[in-house]
């Protein structure tokens, strides 16, 4: 049981992260803030979540990475959608939807 | 591109830890930095905003960890973290170590041992070019017996007829005495015609092979020799091409020398019972049409089977058969694939000792497994507090894997030890007839083999015990005091199905082990018809340029008896052809009995012949039955007389005295009529198990053979006298050499050495699975009464007697056994039928000896529980309650 919540909330994050990165390049920081700011704040995605999942992210080719000079001038890892990363939006994006037409059918029903 | 960007970082993490830590630390110091930044700008001081970012972002070295293990540092890593943990954990636990390393050692040098003679024999290519195109061609009598020998004419029939072979040479093995600068030698010679080096697709290190054309008279005596011939009697000179030596004192030229490990030796074909040293031409042209004494060796055409080449053989047989009724009625012919020649009749066994050697491997493991949940309850609380600390089941299962797959590493070491010893003694003890198992070794396939098993080893016996660990509560393990219950009880009830399966492996290996010792018993008790026991052979081929009359012949083994008999010590000495069981060359030959009407054509009766004196049947101590031994001068002058076995009598003669009667039997270029004069005890010359075959013993001076064999009976140890019967051998001709100078129960001891290797070798793993079962209930005898300390302890408190407590534990162990037993019982009726053919007077289901097998387990089992069950008896009740 345990399991599947795990998966579904990793498997939001990573949407969540690829939805963020659609409009251009971002860093790590970049991206939570993004996040934060598409949902009108709603959206908290902690630190300790976000690398490890974007590493992940990384190593399934949906995300590629280079280190560029940050706009204050530090050295960050900025972290840009490839063109498989974007397919995979859009197929997390339906299956998504699916899930939300589900639930609230299932809602209604009752 | 996914697997592109694994491996990548894959390759960094072991490039270097830092440099990916790093990165990760950099992207991280970023993070907080502009979390600072964002703080500050909100209205927080630089302090408080650092702060508060380090506070929100969490477990930075948790993070990273965690981080780091996703971009793939993690598993090799924690490979090595793993194996050096492992490797703490292991010599801590010393005594653990040892035992489970020895008990693998065993069972994996067992089964490197028993693979290498697989590989060697079964599976290695043999050491011809393209050996799987290589056949046999042998004829088959009407009486099915096949790899029979074949006639010239047969063979010659063959060779014009046959459209399955690229080509096809005949062999046939002899004894020849190499004489030159140097004590005279016997040895064997393969005479084989010129294509014969060219089927089997092998090259010489010297000079040439055979070429057509050297069959002509004028260019046949040449002779190429084996390495070790070449190495041995010409010190390996190079330039010995073009030499001569001389064979039989004849003049012979040296054109080659073959390669070290080269042989073509069939042994149970092979009348000279060693493998050849020297090849000759084999004129077959110039043969006889008749008599069956010539092998066949073919290369199979491209895309022609072994069978299809079998088929055609038979087609040409069954014309044969037409065409010359009276020499080949029902004789059929038969191409084998040279693996099945060499090794197919060891090929049943082989497996067999290879699964029953894979049964004793499986045992150690249980065993393994049984000390792994053993330390693993020693250990539950380490475990529990790494699951605790948030090592995921996963992580943890991986760590006990690597530290079983680190004890079979350790294991394999020994076990290629164990194995290279093993090996050692497998050829010490293998049979005479399976020569090539002398180059068998510790090779690449072995050690690969070795590797493969305890790879499979680590993880069958890691893993039961690995995954039973993690699955209990691990929270009440960390309870003070609060061992869990169930965790125990379910521990307990694993080990009790190991020990059950070790049992009933055991049960099956020893039921197989007992059904051949059975069988090898009655083997030893059969009556062979003649007395083996102080008796001295050796073997005598007088030279043809020396003694080329018959009258010399005859009268240097009349010599040699007499001065052998001379000799204190001596009983009895006579001579013989062929020993019993000195090579497989059996060859009946036809006779008539004069006065009776000639029978149809292919029905003619048959006999064995041998050749032999009077002191012969006295020195066996082989019995006559009715009518006389060979008179003084029978042996001295040919008389025309021959005695026959009572097969023969009681075949050829039902109901009539054979005595008087006048046979003529086929061995001689004109009708030679010899009269019977006495009916002796059958001998058992070829089977041990066969029926008794018609025998016929002609004197040496009618049937005058140069090659005899000494048979001497002494008084005391045989073998002691043979020095001195070879001295008057050399005071009478000091360049005579003598050769397998072998007591008869030697030679006795040859016979069965098959069944002796595979009996040894079962009896040896039954043992081995006995042993280490019985290690097996121990341990889980001992640990069940450590866990029921308390319950015994009451027990004795409120009045049970020792005695009783004793009957509690034995009858523990006792049910584990017999539950054992039974399962491995059903097991062994189902298994032991791959034995059939190998057993000889016992059937494969043999109760009594299942019933035997059986019952030395139980006892055997009853003794290995005795031990703990007086720990459990001697507990001291008020410490026990106390106890945790």
């Amino acid at each position: 049981m345990a399991q599947h919540k795990a998966d579904l909330l990793q498997g939001t994050l990573d949407m969540l992260i690829l939805k963020a990165l659609c409009h251009g390049e971002l860093h790590g920081y970049g991206i939570i803030q993004r996040i934060r700011q598409l949902s009108d704040e709603m959206l908290h995605v902690e630190q300790g979540s976000l690398y490890p999942a974007l590493y992940r992210i990384e190593q399934k080719g949906w995300v590629s990475s280079k280190w560029d000079v940050h706009e204050t001038g530090r050295d960050a890892k900025f972290y840009k959608l490839t063109r498989r990363g974007r397919k995979q939006l859009e197929v997390e994006e339906a299956s998504w939807d699916r899930l939300v037409l589900a639930v609230n059918k299932l809602r209604q029903a009752t | 591109m996914k697997l592109y960007n694994l491996l990548r970082d894959r390759l960094r993490a072991l490039a270097g830890r830092e440099k990916v830590i790093y990165d990760i630390d950099r992207e991280m110091r970023l993070h907080v930095e502009l979390q600072t930044d964002a703080n500050i700008a909100a209205g927080m001081s630089p302090d408080e905003a650092r702060q508060e970012a380090l506070r929100t972002f969490g477990n930075v070295n948790k993070i990273r960890d965690t981080a780091y293990d996703v971009r793939g540092g993690g598993l090799l890593e924690t490979l090595s973290q793993d194996i050096r943990y492992g490797a703490r954990v292991l010599s801590k636990h010393r005594t653990f170590t040892t035992i489970a390393v020895l008990t693998l050692g065993l069972g994996i040098g067992a089964n490197t041992a028993i693979f290498s003679v697989v590989n060697e024999l079964l599976l290695r290519p043999l050491p011809y070019r393209d050996a799987s195109r290589i056949v046999t061609v042998w004829e088959v009598s009407p009486e099915g017996r096949h790899q029979n020998s074949a006639s010239p004419s047969n063979f010659r029939s063959w060779l014009e007829q046959n459209t399955s072979f690229q080509s096809l040479a005949a062999f046939t093995d002899q004894r020849i005495n190499v004489t030159g600068d140097f004590e005279p030698e016997e040895v064997s010679v393969q005479l084989v015609t010129p294509p014969f080096f060219q089927t089997l697709g092998v090259e010489p290190i010297l000079g040439r092979t055979f070429i057509p054309g050297d069959d002509e008279p004028e260019k046949r005596s040449v002779t190429i020799l084996s390495y070790g011939l070449w190495q041995r009697r010409f010190g390996g000179q190079p330039d010995i091409i073009g030499k001569q030596i001389k064979l039989n004192g004849l003049p012979i030229s040296v054109i080659g020398v073959m390669p070290r490990n080269f042989q073509f030796y069939i042994q149970q074909r092979s009348g000279t019972g060693r493998p050849a040293e020297l090849w000759s031409v084999l004129p077959l042209k110039d043969l006889g049409n008749y008599g069956r004494f010539l092998g066949g060796v073919a290369r199979l055409k491209p895309g022609v089977s072994p069978e299809q080449a079998s088929a055609e053989m038979k087609t040409i047989a069954s014309r044969r058969s037409t065409d010359d009724p009276a020499h080949n009625l029902n004789w059929g012919a038969e191409a084998l694939p040279l693996r099945e020649q060499f090794y197919g009749n060891v090929r049943r066994p082989l497996w067999i000792l290879l699964g029953a050697v894979g049964f004793v491997l499986l045992i150690a493991c249980a065993n393994v497994a049984n000390l792994l949940l053993s330390l693993a309850s020693s250990r539950e609380k380490e475990i529990a507090l790494r699951s605790a600390l948030g090592a995921r089941r996963v992580r943890i299962v991986r760590q006990l894997l690597t530290e079983s797959l680190l004890l079979a590493g350790v294991g394999s070491v020994v076990g290629l030890g164990f194995g290279w010893l093993g090996i050692k003694g497998l050829v010490l003890i293998s049979p005479r007839d399976l020569v090539n198992l002398h180059s068998v070794g510790l090779n690449i396939p072995v050690m690969l083999w070795t590797l493969l098993i305890a790879l499979i080893t680590g993880v069958l016996f890691g893993l039961t015990p690995a995954l039973h660990i993690t699955r209990l509560n691990l929270i009440d393990s960390l309870k003070e005091g609060g061992r869990g219950e169930s965790g125990q009880t379910s521990n307990k009830r694993i080990r009790s199905i190991f020990v059950v399966s070790e049992i009933a492996l055991a049960v099956v290996l020893l039921a197989g082990a007992g059904l051949l010792v059975k069988s090898f018993i009655n083997l030893q008790q059969i009556d062979r018809g003649f007395n083996a026991d102080n008796v001295l052979t050796m073997v005598l081929r007088l030279s043809d340029s020396k003694y080329s009359q018959d009258p010399q012949i005859v009268n240097f083994f009349h010599d040699v008896l007499e001065h052998t008999r001379a000799l204190p010590g001596v009983r009895a000495a006579g001579i013989v052809n062929y020993l019993p069981f000195y090579g497989g060359l059996g060859s009946a030959t036809g006779f008539t009995v004069i006065g009776r009407p000639a029978p149809p054509p292919g029905q003619e009766p048959s006999t064995n012949v041998r050749v032999a004196d009077n002191g012969y049947f006295e020195a066996f101590g082989i019995p006559i039955l009715r009518g006389r031994n060979f008179s003084s001068s029978e042996v001295t002058q040919p008389k025309r007389v021959v005695l026959i076995n009572e097969v023969f009598a009681r075949k050829y003669f039902p109901g009539e005295d054979p005595i008087g009667k006048t046979v003529d039997v086929v061995m001689f270029d004109q009708p030679t009529p010899t009269e019977i004069v006495g009916v002796v005890g059958n001998v058992r010359y070829e089977s041990l198990i066969d029926d008794y075959e018609p025998y016929v013993y002609f004197a040496h001076p009618d049937l005058t053979y140069s090659f005899m064999t000494l048979v001497i009976r002494t008084d005391g140890d045989p073998a002691a006298l043979a020095p001195a019967v070879q001295r008057e051998i050399r005071a009478l001709d000091p360049n005579q050499p003598v050769s397998d100078v072998r007591t008869m129960n030697q030679v006795m001891s040859e016979t069965v050495s098959r069944a002796r290797f595979n009996t040894l070798l079962l009896g040896l793993f039954a043992a081995l699975a006995t042993v280490l079962s019985a290690v097996g209930i121990f341990g889980v005898m001992n640990y069940s009464v450590a866990l029921r300390t308390k319950e015994i302890g009451l027990r004795l408190a409120i009045g049970a007697q020792p005695r009783q407590v004793l009957l509690l534990v034995l009858k523990q162990g006792l049910s584990l056994t017999v539950i054992g037993v039974i399962l491995g019982l059903a097991a062994a009726f189902a298994l032991t039928r791959l034995l059939s053919g190998l057993l000889f007077g016992v059937a494969a289901v043999d109760v009594g000896t299942f019933a035997m097998m059986s019952l030395l387990l139980v006892l055997v089992s009853i003794a290995a529980c005795y031990l703990p069950a007086r720990r459990a008896m001697k507990i001291d009740p008020l410490r026990a309650l106390r106890y945790e």
